[in-house]
């Protein structure tokens, strides 16, 4: 590699997308046919997902040096990303068929064939790039990445381990672990997972969104709860909601408790920095803040509920939980209207 | 006040017997209680000079460093302590020894006095590095203040190189700056002796400041170079070249905007375990800035006050855009004019419409980090500035 080949890629090594880029640039201002400057500078505009851009620069490179195997794989990708996909996987099996034996070659084309959509050629591919590097957490994290668009949650979750005890900072395996472990149903786990996430590379701000939508996920769960406990209530008071009785307290108070146990039960043993992530994700989301407070007022009813023993109080859980749903249904609105799918 | 009558009395009875050491110790607690801090440390150095190791006034030692090193202290006279201290020791005559490694170092002219505010900043370079390197004596009394670097980290443009090199222009000779293409060219050619060579210079002119500008680029988290062995090895190099224990009289300062980047080795104690803000330039700084971009050009009814006012948030880089987006404006209506037309408000404020601050992205970045990496209180500064500022 040249001189400022390699600057290049280290500049990308190092993040600093914006200083590879200029350094490659000025480089090809003094020789406009180095390949191997022009291919990194592909694989830099790459990174920063200025996939048109890149395109023109793999082009360049791969009409200088056609026989590069990561020439076409940079330039697979680039296609891939641009949606042209029967070029992107010509490309991706240029490079494998230059070099069979490159893990890297491997998984371009596993990418390849991800992004078209062929997810069972993408999995045998990504699994041969496991075979041929085992000791490479990119292999296994493509290969859980394509496993888990299959729904083979099995090999995903195999995969995403894997990298992580190969390279233990993962973020981006932390991460989609994580967001598995939401889709199963385990709001606990997927705190933990994004919380972690978020220490190894605070920079995502992907990783506070999904924070959110755990929060609204545990949001939906104790609504559910407390819809449930005001039928409790209701059931206690025995048609009387007026006047002060114990049967009702106890409900109140069972209520309560059903609330405390299953809180412990999702939020024990989560990291250290769950606290602030938490409420910095919830505070970037007003309507997600609003519902918390009204969900705060309704378990503060039924504690009203347990200390006076007046059932009607319980009845006041439905009006807020009501005004809730009215506003579920207009954000849900507005943000449908704002990201056209 | 019968209170200082009593402190008046005590100095007379001390400068009349110098040798009584618990007096001398007892007129420094009076003198540390009513915040004199200098003084009560003349006092006790001298008292420590009489008596070496007499433990009660080792301990008012420290209790001193470290009232005198908390960051908000308003500055200390290192040089008037110097002064009080009387002559010390002699022997300390900087040679200036020409060295391969600062031969090509550009000597830059900048001094503090060309740094717009940034009060804090200043006062904190003072205390931990150039205060102990004027007085080495005195520093050395102080034990390790040393051992450790200061890194300064804060959104881009805003002055972190620039403050360093007016460090470096206080200091003249005994200042050596690793930038990111030294970096680089370490990371291409034989990159451990290059770093180590470095080091070996800075030690060789102790006291000095060793300087590393974007460390990021230098100290970058292990974990993201898996695939370059080459830059994880120049890590592990800096991490053994700053745990040395020869780096006595080398003061280690580092900047960079990705704090969150840097391994967290480096951030351990004895390495950069001090970390210092550099925000976007308050409102002298602006002026300051803006006035240095001016100074040159043909301006006329320029309000700075107000100019100042409506750049809040701007970084120096920002300023100097603003400027120049001006002068460009001016200088076309000039050309069509066929005469020359001065910089006024006018051409500012269109300017002011077309550029705005380039700091949000790195504070939404920033709000993340206060998130999620700031269990341990290292970015407590940030996170207050980030409560004050929620817009940002
Ligand atoms: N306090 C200040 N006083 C004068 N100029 C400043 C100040 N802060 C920043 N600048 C100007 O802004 C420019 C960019 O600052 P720089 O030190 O390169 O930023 P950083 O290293 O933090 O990215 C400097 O070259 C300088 O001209
Ligand atoms: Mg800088």
């Amino acid at each position: 590699m040249s001189g400022a080949a390699s600057r290049v890629a280290q500049l990308r090594t190092l993040r600093r997308l914006d200083d590879a880029e200029r350094t490659a640039r000025e480089a090809l201002a003094a020789d406009p046919q180095d390949a191997a400057v022009l291919t990194e500078l592909a694989a830099v505009l790459l990174s920063a997902e200025r996939h048109a851009d890149g395109l023109a620069a793999a082009d360049a490179a791969a009409a200088l040096a056609p026989q590069d195997e990561r020439v076409h794989r940079v330039r697979g990708v680039l296609l891939a990303r641009l949606g042209r996909h029967t070029e992107a996987l010509h490309a991706g099996y240029a490079a494998v068929s230059l070099a069979p034996n490159e893990p890297f070659a491997a998984l371009g084309y596993a990418t390849v064939l991800q992004i078209a959509g062929r997810l069972d050629d993408a999995q045998r591919v990504a699994l041969r790039a496991v075979e041929l590097a085992p000791a490479e957490p990119a292999a296994h994290l493509r290969l859980a990445d394509v496993a888990s668009d299959r729904h083979d949650l099995v090999t995903a979750r195999r995969a995403y381990a894997e990298t992580l005890r190969l390279d233990p900072d993962n973020a981006a395996a932390r991460h989609d672990l994580a967001v598995l472990d939401l889709q199963a149903h385990r709001p606990g786990d997927a705190l933990r997972g994004l919380v972690e996430a978020g220490r190894m590379d605070p920079t995502q701000p992907l990783v506070l969104r999904n924070i959110a939508a755990v929060v609204w996920r545990l949001a939906w769960l104790l609504r559910i709860v407390l819809v449930v406990g005001v039928f409790v209530v209701i059931a206690a008071g025995g048609g009387d909601g007026a006047t002060p009785s114990v049967p009702v307290r106890i409900g109140g108070a069972l209520v309560l408790g059903v609330v405390a146990v299953a809180s412990w039960r999702t939020l024990r043993n989560l990291p250290a920095s769950t606290r602030p992530a938490t409420l910095a994700a919830v505070r970037a989301d007003r309507p997600l803040a609003f519902t918390c407070v009204a969900l705060a007022v309704c378990v503060g009813l039924f504690g009203a509920v347990a200390v006076t023993g007046i059932g009607v109080v319980a009845v006041l859980v439905w009006l807020v939980l009501a005004l809730l749903a009215i506003v579920a249904v207009v954000v849900g609105l507005a943000r449908r209207r704002r990201t056209p799918s | 006040m019968p209170d200082d009558a009593l402190l008046g009395s005590l100095l007379a009875a001390v400068d009349a017997s110098p040798d009584d050491v618990p007096l001398r110790l007892h007129v420094a607690d009076l003198l540390a209680a009513r915040d004199r801090l200098p003084e009560a440390l003349a006092h006790c150095t001298q008292a420590l000079s009489r008596a070496p190791g007499d433990p009660r006034a080792v301990a008012l030692l420290q209790r001193l460093t470290a009232a005198i090193a908390r960051p908000v202290e308003p500055g200390f006279d290192w040089g008037r302590a110097e002064q009080e201290l009387g002559p010390l020791e002699a022997g300390f005559a900087q040679e200036y020894r020409p060295d391969a490694v600062t031969e090509d170092v550009e000597r830059p002219s900048l001094t503090l006095a060309d740094v717009g505010g940034m009060e804090q900043v200043k006062q904190r370079l003072e205390m931990t590095l150039l205060g102990p390197m004027r007085n080495p004596e005195l520093a050395r009394a102080f034990g390790t203040s040393t051992a450790g670097g200061l890194l300064l980290y804060g959104p881009p443009g805003c002055g972190k190189t620039f403050v360093a090199r007016a460090v470096a222009g206080e200091l003249g000779a005994s200042f050596y700056e690793v930038g990111i293409s030294d970096v680089l060219d370490m990371y291409t050619g034989s990159s451990e002796r290059n770093l180590t060579q470095v080091f070996e210079a800075a030690r060789r002119n102790a006291p000095c400041v060793l300087f590393f500008d974007e460390v990021d680029a230098l100290g970058q988290k292990r974990s993201h170079l898996t695939h370059s062995s080459s830059m994880r090895n120049t890590v592990n190099t800096l991490l053994a070249e700053l745990d040395a224990g020869r780096n006595e009289g080398v003061f280690v300062l580092g900047a960079t905007n990705h704090p969150w980047d840097v391994d967290s080795a480096l951030r351990r104690p004895g390495r950069f375990d001090r970390m210092l803000l550099v925000l976007p330039p308050d409102a002298p700084a602006r002026a300051a800035i803006l006035r240095h971009h001016l100074r040159d050009r043909p301006v006329s009814g320029i309000d700075l006050d107000r100019l100042t006012r409506s750049t809040e948030h701007f970084s120096g880089a920002d300023l100097a855009h603003l400027c120049t987006t001006a002068v460009e404006r001016a200088l076309a209506d000039s050309v069509r004019l066929g005469s020359v037309r001065p910089v006024g408000m006018a051409d500012l404020d269109a300017a002011l419409a077309e550029v705005r601050p380039s700091t949000g992205p790195w504070f939404a970045t920033a709000r993340n980090v206060v998130a999620f990496a700031n269990t341990d209180g290292s970015y407590d500064d940030l996170a207050a500035y980030l409560k004050q500022n929620r817009k940002l």
